[in-house]
C-alpha cells in the first residue's frame, strides 16, 4: 500500500495540474448528479402538494423545472469533460510512469540492465506499467471525489432536510464503504499476491516447456513439466475464485450498505413529515439524494476489486525506479574528450557478484594513446568484466583503474561517457533508420557517418540497403549478424573515443573483413588507445601488445 | 454491428460448452435483479404519495419494503456473478488447458510465436474473456428485456411517459452508431499506438547498455518524452470523438428523463390534462415514473461501458483460433519417463528427407561408432539428429534404432538411451542440480567430473543450489555447453547426440567439451555429433558429409 501511495504521489507530482482538474470535475458530476435527482424528488413532490392544495397556480414551476433541465444537460457535459480531463491525466501518468523507469534502469548496476532485457522480465515490467496507469484514474481520483461529494451531499442534507437524514445518509455511506473497503483489502490483498506467485509460475513453467520441448522430451521429462504446468494453473484457478467470492461479496454489500441507507431515509423522512417536522417534498429530496449518492460507491468497486493486482505491480514497480537517475551535467555532455588519456590498471582484483572467487586477480597495465593491447583468456577468465569495470559499469574490488590518472570512480558520467566508449559482447540495434541508429552516438553529420560505416566495411552493405535512410526492424531484424556487429561498431566510433573498448569486436566475420574492419578503425582513431579482448587470431596479430588473463 | 461482432458467438460457443448454461443462467438472474426495480419504485410511491394525501403510510413498512427489496436485489446481483464468474472460470480453463496440451504435444515450435507470446496468450490475454462473460453478456441480456418492461409500465401509467421514453430510447443507438462509426476505426488506431509506445519502452530497456555506454540516455529520455507526448496528443483528439458517443447516450438518458420530471410536474399541478388514460396523474404514478425513467437507459449504458470488454475477447478469440487451428508436427510418443528400448545402441536413417524437403544420404551407425555429420548450414545436420533421437517422424523413409524402425510407441523407450547436447540449451527455472538431474537418479559427482565442469559449478554463486533461469544465471556459452554435456553423462547414456558442441567457443573450452565426449566413447557408447568444427570431426571413427549448402 505504501508502494502504491509513492507511485500515485510520483505521478501526482509531475502531473498535478491536469489529476487535479480530473478530480474537480469528477466531483462537479457526482453533485449535479445527487442535485439533480434530488431535486427531481423535491419537485415532483412540491408539485404534487401544490396540486393538491389547489394552489398550483401560484406554484413557481419555472424555477425548478429550468434547474431540472440545467442539471440534466450540465451534468452530461461535466461527464464529457471529467472524461476526457481523466483520460489526458492517465496519459500523463503513463508518460511519467515510463519516462522514471527508463531513467531508473538507464542508472541501474551492469547486473540488473541485463537481467530487465530478458523477455520475461520485459513482459513482467510492461504489464507493471500497464497496471499502474489505472492508479489515479481508477483507484485514487474516483474515490476522493466521491467522498467528497458526501461531504458536500452531508452539508446540503443537513441544511435543507434534517440533521438526522443528513447523518444517517453519509454515516451509513461512508462507514459501509470504509468496512466493505477494509475487509476487502485484508482479504484480497494477500490472495491476490499469492495469485499472482502462481500466475508467474504457471508462466516460467509454460515458457520452460515451450523452450526446452525437446530436452525435456529426449530427457522423459516432458509429461511431469506438463503436469507441473497443470498444478500451477490449478493453484491460480483456486485462489482466483477465492478472490471472485471475495469481490462478489465486497459487490454485494456495497448494494446492501445503498439500499439500507436510501431505505432508512425513506423511513426517517417519513416520520420527520408525520411528526410535522418537515414538508413531504423535503422527504422526497433526502431519499432521492441518498439513492443518487449510491453513484459514488461504484468507482469503490472497481477500486477494491483491483487493488491487489495494482498494489503488486507498485511495489515492483517501486522498487525498480528507486534508484536515483545518473546526474549529467548538461543535456548532450561535452562532445569531445579534452585530450589523449593513458590507462592504468594497478594491481586490479574484479570479483564477479556473488562469486566467491575473483576473475581477475593482480592485473597490471598500462596503454598509451595510439597504442593497441589485446586481453586473451578462455571464456569466463574476466575479459569482459574487465573492460566493463574500465567503462565504470562494474565496481573494483581491489587496486586502481585510472585513466589519466584519475580514478575511474571519480569521472562524472557525461565525461566518463565522452572520453571512454564500449562495444560489448552483445549490443542492441533498435527500429528506425541507419541514420537513426547512428544518432544513438550524438548528432552527427551524413559525412561523419559515411566515414565511420567505411571504416568498418559496410559503406557497400549499407548502399545496397538504400542508403542512411533505409530502414532497420527491431533489435536489428534484416540485417546478418555480422552486418549488425558492424554497424553497431561503426556507432562506437563515432563517439571519437580517446579510450576505445573492444568486446570480440570481430565476431561473425570472415578473417579478410575482420582484418580490414580493424585497420580501418585505427584509421579512423589513429591516438585512440585501443584495448580488445580478444578471440581470435586477427585480433590479437592486430595489437602491438598481448596479455594473458588465465 | 461489425463483422467481429457476428464472429464472437461463433468463437465463443466452439471453445465454451462448458460455461454455456452458466452463462444463460447468469444472464436470467440478472434480468430478475433488474426486475426487482420497479417493485422497489413501487414502494416509494406508496410511501411518498401516501405523505401528500394524509393517508400515513408507515415509515417502518416502507423502509423494510424498500430495503428487504434492496437486498433481495443485491442477493440476486451475488447469484447472476458467482454464476457468471463460474462460466467464465470454466471457459478460460478449457482454453488454457487446450493451449498447454496443444504446446505439450507438438514437435516443434509453433509458428503462432515464441514461448514469450504463447505464455502472454496462455496467461493474461486469457483472462480478458472474463469481463466478456461477466459484464458484457448479462448487460446485453438486460438490454433485450429490461427496457421493453419499463416502457409498458410507463405505457400502464401515462402515455405521455410512454411516448418520451419509446421516442428517444431507440434513437440512442442510431446516435451512437453514427458517432460510434467515427470514432471507432480512430480508437483502433489508438489502441496499436499504445501498444507501440509499450514496444518503444521495451526497445529501449533491451538496449540500456549501449544507450548508457553510448552517453544517450539524456537523448533518448527526450526522445521518449517527445513520443508519448505526440501520443498522448494524438489520442485526445481521437478520445475528444469517441467518448461523444457514450455523451450522447448520457445527453438522451438526461433529457429523458428531465422531460419524464417536467411532465410529471406540470400534470401533478394541474397544467398538463392529457397524457394519461383519463384523470389526472396521481401523485403516485408521478413518482413511479419518475424513479423508472432513469433505469430504463441504465441498461443501454452499462452495454455501452461494457463494449471494450468485447473487443477484447473477440482479439483474443481470433489468436486462440489461430493457435488452435494451426496443424503442425506432433512429438512422437509423450515424453514422459519409459524402460530403455532393448537391443544394441546402433542408428540407421534411411530415404529419410529434412523438413524443408532435403534428402539425407543413408546412413547405418554401429553400436560404439563415433561418427561426425558435417555438411553446410541448411544441409541437414540438425535435423538428421532429431530424426535419430525419435523428435520427428521422418515423412518418408525409416529410421531403424536396436535393431527397429523407430515408431511412436517405441520412441520414449528409445529416448530413455539417450544423452542429448542441443545447439542451443534452455535452462529451466530451477536450480544447477535441478537443470542435471531433470528428476533422474545418478551419481552427480561422476558426471560433473567425467564432463569436466566441477570447476565451473564451484565458481557459481551458490554451487549446486545456484538458481538457474531465463538468462541461464550467469553461465557463459562455454559454461552453458559443458554443463549439458554433464546433463547427457548423468543418465548414463547408450547413446549421445551432440549439435555444435564446439561452436562458438575458444580453442581451451572447444578442446575440453571434445575430451568430455571422447571420454564417453570410450565407455562404449555410440557418439554422433553434428558440427562445423574439423577438429572435432577428425577425432571421430567417420566422417559423413551431408553435402553443400542447398
Amino acid at each position: 500500500m505504501t508502494a502504491l501511495w509513492s507511485i500515485f504521489r510520483l505521478i501526482l507530482r509531475d502531473q498535478r495540474a491536469s489529476m487535479l482538474r480530473g478530480a474537480a470535475l469528477g466531483l462537479v458530476v457526482l453533485a449535479m448528479g445527487v442535485a439533480l435527482l434530488g431535486l427531481s424528488g423535491w419537485f415532483i413532490t412540491a408539485a404534487s402538494a401544490a396540486g393538491l392544495a389547489g394552489a398550483g397556480a401560484v406554484f413557481d414551476v419555472f424555477r425548478p423545472s429550468a434547474m431540472v433541465r440545467f442539471l440534466a444537460l450540465g451534468r452530461a457535459a461535466a461527464r464529457y469533460g471529467e472524461r476526457i480531463l481523466t483520460h489526458d491525466a492517465t496519459l500523463h501518468a503513463l508518460e511519467t510512469l515510463r519516462l522514471r523507469v527508463l531513467a531508473a534502469h538507464l542508472a541501474a548496476p551492469y547486473a540488473r540492465m541485463i537481467r530487465v532485457r530478458g523477455g520475461q522480465a520485459l513482459n513482467r515490467l510492461t504489464a507493471d506499467i500497464d497496471a499502474l496507469d489505472g492508479v489515479p484514474l481508477r483507484l485514487v481520483l474516483p474515490v476522493m471525489a466521491g467522498m467528497a461529494a458526501q461531504v458536500l451531499a452531508f452539508a446540503a442534507l443537513w441544511w435543507l432536510v434534517a440533521p438526522s437524514v443528513a447523518l444517517w445518509v453519509v454515516g451509513g455511506y461512508l462507514a459501509g464503504a470504509a468496512l466493505t473497503a477494509g475487509w476487502m483489502a485484508r482479504v484480497s490483498l494477500p490472495l491476490s499476491r499469492r495469485a499472482e506467485v502462481a500466475a508467474q509460475a504457471f508462466r516460467t513453467r509454460l515458457i520452460d516447456l515451450i523452450r526446452g520441448r525437446r530436452d525435456l522430451a529426449v530427457y522423459g521429462r516432458l509429461v511431469a513439466q506438463k503436469a507441473a504446468v497443470e498444478r500451477a494453473e490449478a493453484r491460480r484457478q483456486d485462489l482466483r475464485r477465492h478472490l471472485d467470492r471475495a469481490e462478489r461479496k465486497a459487490a454485494a454489500a456495497l448494494g446492501g450498505v445503498a439500499s439500507m441507507v436510501a431505505a432508512g431515509a425513506l423511513g426517517l423522512g417519513m416520520m420527520l413529515v408525520q411528526s410535522g417536522r418537515i414538508e413531504p417534498a423535503f422527504a422526497a429530496l433526502g431519499f432521492f439524494a441518498a439513492l443518487a449518492l449510491a453513484e459514488t460507491l461504484v468507482p469503490l468497486r472497481r477500486a477494491v476489486s483491483d487493488l491487489g493486482r495494482i498494489a503488486g505491480a507498485a511495489r515492483r514497480v517501486g522498487r525498480d525506479i528507486a534508484s536515483p537517475a545518473l546526474a549529467y551535467s548538461h543535456v548532450d555532455g561535452p562532445s569531445a574528450c579534452a585530450a589523449a588519456l593513458d590507462l592504468k590498471a594497478t594491481d586490479l582484483i574484479l570479483q564477479r557478484p556473488g562469486a566467491a572467487i575473483p576473475v581477475v586477480t593482480g592485473l597490471s597495465f598500462s596503454l598509451h594513446p595510439g597504442k593497441t593491447l589485446a586481453i586473451t583468456g578462455a571464456s569466463g577468465t574476466g575479459k569482459s568484466t574487465l573492460l566493463l569495470a574500465i567503462a565504470g559499469l562494474h565496481p573494483v574490488a581491489e587496486g586502481r583503474i585510472t585513466l589519466g590518472g584519475r580514478s575511474v570512480a571519480d569521472w562524472p558520467e557525461a565525461d566518463l561517457r565522452a572520453c571512454v566508449s564500449l562495444l560489448p559482447q552483445r549490443s542492441s540495434l533498435m527500429a528506425g533508420t541507419v541514420a537513426e541508429a547512428l544518432s544513438l552516438a550524438g548528432p552527427k553529420g551524413d559525412k561523419h557517418m559515411w566515414q565511420a560505416l567505411d571504416s568498418v566495411q559496410m559503406t557497400q552493405v549499407i548502399r545496397d540497403r538504400g542508403g542512411l535512410a533505409s530502414r532497420i526492424g527491431p533489435r536489428g531484424d534484416g540485417l546478418s549478424g555480422g552486418e549488425a556487429r558492424r554497424l553497431a561498431l561503426a556507432r562506437t566510433l563515432l563517439r571519437m573515443p580517446r579510450i576505445l573498448l573492444l568486446d570480440e569486436p570481430t565476431e561473425g566475420l570472415d578473417d579478410a573483413t575482420a582484418i580490414a574492419v580493424l585497420a580501418g578503425v585505427r584509421r579512423l582513431l589513429p591516438t585512440a588507445a585501443i584495448l580488445i579482448a580478444a578471440h581470435r587470431e586477427v585480433e590479437t596479430a592486430f595489437a602491438d601488445r598481448v596479455i594473458a588473463l588465465n | 454491428m461489425d463483422k467481429s461482432a457476428t464472429q464472437l458467438p461463433d468463437a465463443t460457443s466452439r471453445q465454451t460448452d462448458p460455461g454455456q448454461t452458466g452463462q444463460r443462467r447468469a444472464a436470467a438472474i440478472s434480468v430478475l435483479a433488474g426486475l426487482v426495480w420497479p417493485l422497489q419504485a413501487a414502494v416509494v410511491a406508496w410511501a411518498i404519495g401516501g405523505l401528500l394525501v394524509e393517508r400515513s403510510p408507515a415509515p417502518l413498512i416502507a423502509a423494510i419494503g424498500f430495503g428487504g427489496l434492496g437486498l433481495l436485489r443485491a442477493a440476486l446481483t451475488y447469484l447472476a456473478e458467482a454464476q457468471a464468474q463460474a462460466a467464465a472460470e470454466a471457459m478460460i480453463a478449457q482454453a488454457r488447458a487446450e493451449i498447454v496440451a496443444a504446446e505439450a504435444r507438438r514437435a516443434g515450435d509453433s509458428a503462432f510465436g515464441g514461448a514469450g507470446s504463447l505464455a502472454a496468450l496462455a496467461g493474461e490475454k486469457l483472462d480478458l474473456l472474463a469481463p466478456y462473460v461477466t459484464r458484457y453478456a448479462p448487460a446485453r441480456a438486460r438490454v433485450m428485456v429490461l427496457p421493453l418492461v419499463i416502457l409498458g409500465l410507463a405505457f400502464w401509467q401515462s402515455w405521455a411517459v410512454g411516448v418520451v421514453l419509446l421516442i428517444s430510447g431507440p434513437l440512442i443507438p442510431v446516435f451512437m452508431a453514427l458517432i460510434g462509426m467515427a470514432a471507432k476505426e480512430a480508437s483502433a488506431r489508438q489502441m496499436t499506438e499504445i501498444g507501440t509506445l509499450n514496444d518503444f519502452l521495451v526497445e529501449r530497456l533491451s538496449a540500456l547498455v549501449d544507450i548508457r555506454l553510448l552517453g544517450a540516455g539524456p537523448r533518448v529520455l527526450e526522445g521518449f518524452a517527445r513520443q508519448a507526448g505526440d501520443l498522448r496528443r494524438r489520442t485526445m483528439a481521437v478520445l475528444r470523438v469517441a467518448f461523444l458517443s457514450s455523451t450522447v447516450l448520457e445527453l438522451f438518458a438526461a433529457i429523458g428523463v428531465a422531460m419524464v420530471a417536467v411532465y410529471v410536474g406540470f400534470s401533478l399541478l394541474g397544467a398538463l390534462e392529457f397524457g394519461t388514460w383519463g384523470g389526472q396523474l396521481t401523485p403516485e404514478a408521478g413518482i413511479f415514473l419518475l424513479l423508472l425513467a432513469p433505469e430504463f437507459y441504465q441498461p443501454l449504458r452499462d452495454l455501452s461501458a461494457a463494449w471494450h470488454d468485447k473487443a477484447a475477447a473477440t482479439a483474443v478469440m481470433d489468436e486462440i483460433l489461430a493457435h488452435s487451428s494451426e496443424g503442425s508436427a506432433q512429438l512422437p510418443g509423450s515424453g514422459g519417463q519409459a524402460q530403455r528400448l532393448p537391443g544394441p545402441a546402433s542408428i540407421g536413417l534411411h530415404g529419410c528427407f529434412t523438413p524443408s524437403g532435403r534428402a539425407l544420404p543413408d546412413m547405418t551407425i554401429a553400436a560404439g561408432e563415433r561418427v561426425a555429420l558435417i555438411g553446410a548450414s541448411g544441409a541437414g545436420k540438425t535435423s538428421a539428429l532429431r530424426l535419430m533421437a525419435g523428435l520427428e517422424m521422418p515423412g518418408q523413409g525409416a529410421v531403424v534404432v536396436a535393431g527397429q524402425a523407430l515408431t511412436a510407441a517405441s520412441a520414449d523407450a528409445w529416448r530413455a538411451r539417450l544423452g542429448w547436447m542441443p545447439q542451443s540449451p534452455h535452462f529451466l527455472t530451477g536450480s544447477l542440480r535441478q537443470n542435471l538431474t531433470l528428476g533422474r537418479r545418478g551419481n552427480l559427482a561422476e558426471a560433473l567430473e567425467s564432463a569436466a565442469v566441477g570447476a565451473v559449478v564451484q565458481a557459481m554463486p551458490k554451487g549446486l543450489a545456484t538458481r538457474l533461469g531465463e538468462t541461464g544465471g550467469g553461465l557463459s556459452g562455454g559454461e552453458a555447453r559443458r554443463i549439458t554435456l554433464a546433463r547427457a553423462v548423468f543418465g548414463n547414456p547408450d547413446v549421445v547426440l551432440a549439435d555444435e558442441p564446439t561452436a562458438d567457443l575458444d580453442a581451451d573450452t572447444a578442446g575440453k567439451v571434445t575430451e568430455g565426449l571422447l571420454a564417453q566413447a570410450r565407455r562404449g557408447v555410440t557418439l554422433v555429433v553434428a558440427t562445423h568444427d574439423l577438429a572435432l570431426a577428425a577425432r571421430m571413427d567417420r566422417i559423413i558429409d551431408l553435402g553443400a549448402a542447398p
